[in-house]
């Protein structure tokens, strides 16, 4: 038996007799027979039912309902804000975004950005996670510490970075201390939307790294202690193991971060305001600006459809990469 | 390398330690800078950027003027309104979000995926482009200045329920299968076997729904416009003012919304983080 | 996961015919007056003799007790008992969002609100405003020129103003002194140029200022417009409602590239945000700043050897001060005009404007009789507090020019100050002002 079947078969056994101790209540003498698949299903149709009418009432109501509603705003056009009913036009908002050049811009630097700062983030994530679930002292406390730039309202977390990277500030100053040359960071095309990634990836980090460490935490240590018996190292036990035991925690954490950063917006609209030269204007802070700076809630609206259609087939795609086929998807079929 | 810290006497992992501490520190220089600048006043803060000297994070004196002045301008009762807020959030939307990620993972339907597909296509729609027709909308329903109106959009957390589902998937289905076989009903399953299993994937989610709720700023300005009701984050944004901003006031509340989540995840790690499904022999 | 993606897929669909479908048979309204959407802004109505008994909501920006409405809120309940005002207050960042939101519910709340002047031709061509012409025909004299001017959208009135504001030459005597540069002048006939204050700043920081020269509201038109109108600029825009941009001519580019070599040359800071910039003046770091006089009760507080003088502008053009600022609008849907329009008189017109007199905060006023209250202020008795106040009263008087006035101008704003910001950062002045109007055409193409 494989270390895994024998586990899951003691698992069960243990169980059963808990089972039938009455753990989970009056045993009741029910042939087998009985449970066909029929009414197997029926019953976990009407269980489902219950279950998830609370939270899909809410869901569809502050959601669903919504967005609905911001597809239909985004197939009409009307004056910047104002009080004039917006006109149904089909899709003239989408062309004329699209006919800008400057908007097709905007698309292509926020894919770059997202490919760029979601696979940077949980690989950072990652290796901060492992080191917070080894044996070492005061682990609490370091990763409480690791937390907290993740509880800091992003206003605050945006003001420091931004007085932190300015060519007077702190981080210029180790920089020369060290011999090199004062970055000029936020004020430069080149450096500007690097700089987001850098406090972007300072506030997420601590917050993915609390999944990924229950992800870790959960592996049973029986499967450690045969890849030891197999004398399998470090590495090899890194990838054979922990990786695919992390595929549900590791999608959970990807999807989440790849949505946080598609809809960040407050460090570029407190630190760059999309500048220099639109080298940080993304699509969140760009729909943002439409809806709430001009009042175009029409545009606005198109603009974060397709933001959430790009983003949509992120996550797909990260779905997709992340799918477990050879094991059961939990539930009989 | 890779034993499980459970093993009560493992030796300590020196490489891990040095990590740990080097990552925790330069994660915290930046919050620390706040700290500092809300115990010094305002003026001081940015005169001390430049040079870099011990002076930069740590104020020559402290007072915590800052503190005072900003708590008894209202600030008080707006943290208040935000705790009751939040916890009320996490109530309910935790009990909504277990229901709901147990009939996702344990439980199978037709419509199982699409339902799923539903929540997670949910939670990527931007908060802010649907934040004003909906608040427009419970101002027709008579929502505005109430509770149920400032909580309800975080009570339906996707975020929360896919954590939840993907956690409840690892649990072996097993045990449910011998479960319902000896007649438990399935909020029997629920609350005696799945919950108390995943102790972690609890708080966690229970965290998500907490910070949704304590951070909310768009919300509560648009669906709360009396000043006793509001919450903290709203009322923090008055140090900006038009013509000059109190960055003092400003780092003294940024530090006390801080400090809320992160004491609360700090006493989760001590009490929860044990309680994963692995965790040796029950 | 294809069934997620296929369940994904078509929800998508479904939504979309939802809302075509659903959207079909909705209203074809595109060339109605705003005004007619409900409001009725043609009835004949007028400010009444006696007070009706009614509530009002003021959506307003000064905090209660740390921005002092109280008193002002307190004074106008004893004057007219009748009336009860209640306060919605916001933060700054926030009140577009509110004033949209609260107005196009069209339920009338709030019926007066605080509106950035320049902003008003647009918020009225949004129909957020009401025709107050007729109805403040008679208080019309109250008022400074600009400020009426700045409140109106062509011949109509669309609000009240009740505050204006100013630009002062700040300087640190002790920096100057160091650096032996002379102090710029009060006398209007020997105002410092702009070229003279590079001049000087090079010197000043050869001398170990940290900076020459800082504008207090740097990257922003409100300060920066004075710049290309000095030179002989239009304030951004020309033709037909000022919905041609015109950024891009000599006077523009000329001083947006002197604009750019202060920083280019050290001589002013990069990467610093205007809300940083008072304490740099006030840590004694900054020579030469432009701003306006609320800087001056922060002032009077420290331990700066400061000096006032007059706006500097181009030795080849004019003196051009920034003006304006903020003003009451009435709302369309409003349920209680008279009463509102009671309210608003009391604030910008009664008693010299109930909003100065009862406010303890030194803001300017649009009311030509509150200026007295303001000049009593106490921030005017030092010796240079009495120069500010001269200052203020002839620039106010005789080089202030408003904003531009367009419908467009929330975009105007947003995408020139982006362009200011870009030039700051290093971008030469007229590529940047070539792309800003390129951006502004294709904003602009909604109203046209």
């Amino acid at each position: 038996m494989t270390p895994k079947k024998r586990y899951k078969s003691a698992r069960v056994k243990l169980i059963r007799a808990d089972a039938q101790n009455g753990v989970y209540g009056p045993a009741v003498a029910r042939p087998r027979a009985l449970l066909r698949r029929f009414s197997r299903e029926r019953h976990d149709l009407i269980w489902a039912t219950v279950f998830l009418l609370p939270a899909m009432v809410a869901i569809l109501s502050t959601r669903v309902w919504p967005t609905v509603g911001a597809i239909s705003s985004s197939l009409h056009t009307g004056f910047p804000g104002g009080v004039r009913e917006p006109v149904f036009s089909w899709f003239d908002n989408y062309v004329r975004l699209f006919e800008n050049p400057a908007f097709i811009e905007m698309i292509v630097r926020t894919i770059a950005f997202n490919l760029v700062i979601n696979p940077l983030q949980i690989a950072i994530a990652l290796v901060v996670s492992l080191a917070m679930t080894r044996t070492i002292p005061f682990r609490g406390l370091w990763r409480t510490l690791v937390f907290i730039p993740a509880t800091v309202p992003i206003v605050g977390s945006s003001i420091a970075w931004g007085v932190g990277l300015r060519s007077d500030g702190p981080v210029n100053a180790v920089i020369s201390a060290l011999g090199g040359t004062p970055q000029p960071f936020f004020t430069s095309p080149a450096q500007a939307l690097a700089s987001i990634i850098l406090v972007a990836t300072w506030i997420g980090v601590g917050y993915w790294m609390l999944f990924l460490i229950a992800g870790i935490e959960a592996i049973p240590k029986e499967y450690y202690e045969a890849a030891k018996i197999d004398r399998a190292g470090p590495i090899r036990t890194f990838f054979s193991i922990t990786v695919p035991q992390l595929k549900r925690p590791l999608l959970f954490v990807l999807v989440a971060c790849t949505v946080a950063n598609f809809v960040l917006f407050v460090p570029i609209q407190l630190i760059t305001n999309g500048g220099p030269q639109s080298s940080t204007t993304l699509l969140m802070f760009d729909a943002y600006r439409t809806t709430f700076g001009y009042g175009s809630r029409n545009l606005g609206a198109a603009e974060v459809v397709i933001l959430t259609s790009i983003m949509l087939l992120f996550v797909a795609l990260q779905f997709f990469l992340l799918r477990e086929d050879r094991e059961p998807k939990g539930g009989p079929r | 390398m890779t034993k499980s810290s459970f093993l009560s006497n493992s030796k300590v992992n020196i490489p891990a330690t040095a990590i740990a501490v080097l990552l925790a520190t330069v994660f915290i220089l930046p919050a620390l800078w706040i700290l500092g600048g809300s115990l010094r006043p305002s003026g001081e803060i940015f005169g001390s950027i430049s040079p870099l000297s011990w002076g930069t994070l740590f104020p020559s004196s402290v007072s915590l003027d800052n503190y005072t002045s900003l708590l008894s301008g209202g600030f008080a009762t707006a943290l208040g309104n935000s705790f009751v807020a939040s916890i009320l959030a996490v109530v309910v939307g935790l009990a909504l979000s277990a229901l709901a990620s147990y009939a996702l993972a344990a439980l199978s339907f037709r419509g199982r995926s699409a339902i799923f597909a539903i929540i997670v296509v949910g939670f990527m729609v931007p908060f802010e482009a649907i934040a004003i027709p909906l608040s427009q909308q419970f101002g027709d329903w008579g929502l505005t200045n109430t509770v149920v109106g400032l909580v309800l959009p975080a009570i339906g957390n996707g975020l929360a329920i896919f954590n939840l589902r993907q956690y409840f998937l690892s649990l072996p289905n097993s045990l449910r299968e011998a479960a319902r076989i000896d007649g438990a009903s399935e909020i029997r399953i629920l609350w005696s076997i799945y919950v108390p299993n995943s102790g972690s994937a609890l708080t966690n989610s229970g965290l998500l729904i907490f910070l949704g709720q304590w951070t909310s700023y768009l919300w509560p300005l648009l669906v709360i416009n009396e000043q006793d009701l509001q919450v903290a984050p709203v009322a923090l944004a008055k140090t900006f003012g038009e013509y000059s901003t109190d960055f003092g006031q400003n780092f003294a509340g940024a530090v006390m919304l801080a400090l809320v989540p992160a004491l609360l995840m700090f006493a989760m790690q001590r009490f929860f983080g044990g309680l994963a499904m692995s965790s040796g022999e029950k | 996961m294809k069934s997620i993606k296929r369940s994904a897929i078509a929800i998508f669909v479904v939504a979309a015919i939802f809302a075509t479908v659903g959207c079909a048979a909705a209203s074809n309204d595109v060339d109605s007056n705003p005004a007619d959407s409900g409001a009725d802004a043609t009835a004949t109505w007028s400010i009444p003799d006696a007070d009706p008994v009614a509530t009002i909501t003021l959506l307003g920006l000064p905090d209660l007790i740390d921005g002092n409405m109280q008193p002002v809120l307190d004074a106008f309940a004893e004057a007219h008992p009748n009336i009860t005002v209640v306060y919605q207050n916001v933060p700054f960042d926030a009140l577009n969002a509110a004033i949209d939101a609260g107005v196009s519910a069209k339920n009338g709340t709030p019926d007066v609100y605080w509106a950035d002047m320049p902003r008003i031709a647009a918020l009225s061509a949004r129909g957020y405003t009401t025709d107050l012409t007729k109805q403040f025909a008679s208080y019309r004299d109250a008022w400074d020129d600009a400020s009426y001017e700045g409140a109106s959208v062509g011949d109509t009135l669309q609000g009240v103003p009740i505050a204006n504001s100013s630009q002062i030459l700040y300087y640190n005597k002790d920096l100057l002194d160091s650096a032996g540069v002379d102090y710029p002048s009060n006398d209007p006939n020997s105002r410092i140029t702009w070229e003279g204050i590079k001049q000087n700043s090079k010197t000043l920081v050869a001398d170990g200022a940290k900076n020459g020269i800082v504008f207090g509201q740097v990257d922003r038109y409100y300060q920066l417009q004075a710049l290309p109108v000095s030179l002989g600029g239009s304030p951004g825009a020309t033709g037909e409602g000022n919905l041609k941009p015109d950024i891009t001519s000599e006077p523009w580019v000329k001083s947006m590239d002197f604009y750019g070599s202060l920083f280019a040359e050290g001589l002013s800071p990069r990467g610093i945000t205007p809300e940083q910039n008072d304490q740099e003046f006030l840590d004694g770091n900054t020579a030469y700043y432009v701003q306006g006089p609320w800087f001056l009760p922060a002032l009077n507080s420290s331990t700066i050897n400061w000096g006032v003088a007059l706006h500097p502008y181009f030795a080849d053009g004019v003196p051009v001060t920034a003006t304006g600022s903020w003003a009451l609008a009435m709302n369309p849907f409003s349920q209680n005009k008279e009463a509102t329009a009671i309210f608003m008189k009391w604030m910008s017109v009664d008693e010299g404007a109930g909003y100065i007199k009862y406010r303890p905060d030194a803001e300017l006023p649009a009311n030509k009789a509150g200026k007295d209250f303001y000049y009593a202020k106490d921030i005017f008795k030092s010796d240079e507090g009495g120069k500010a106040a001269k200052i203020i009263g002839f620039e106010t008087g005789n080089t202030a020019v408003n904003r531009l006035s367009t419908v467009g101008y929330v975009e105007f704003e947003s995408i020139v100050n982006r362009a200011f910001a870009d030039i700051r950062n290093g971008t030469d002045a007229r590529t940047a002002l070539e792309a800003a109007s390129t951006e502004l055409e294709t904003a602009w193409q909604t109203y046209k």
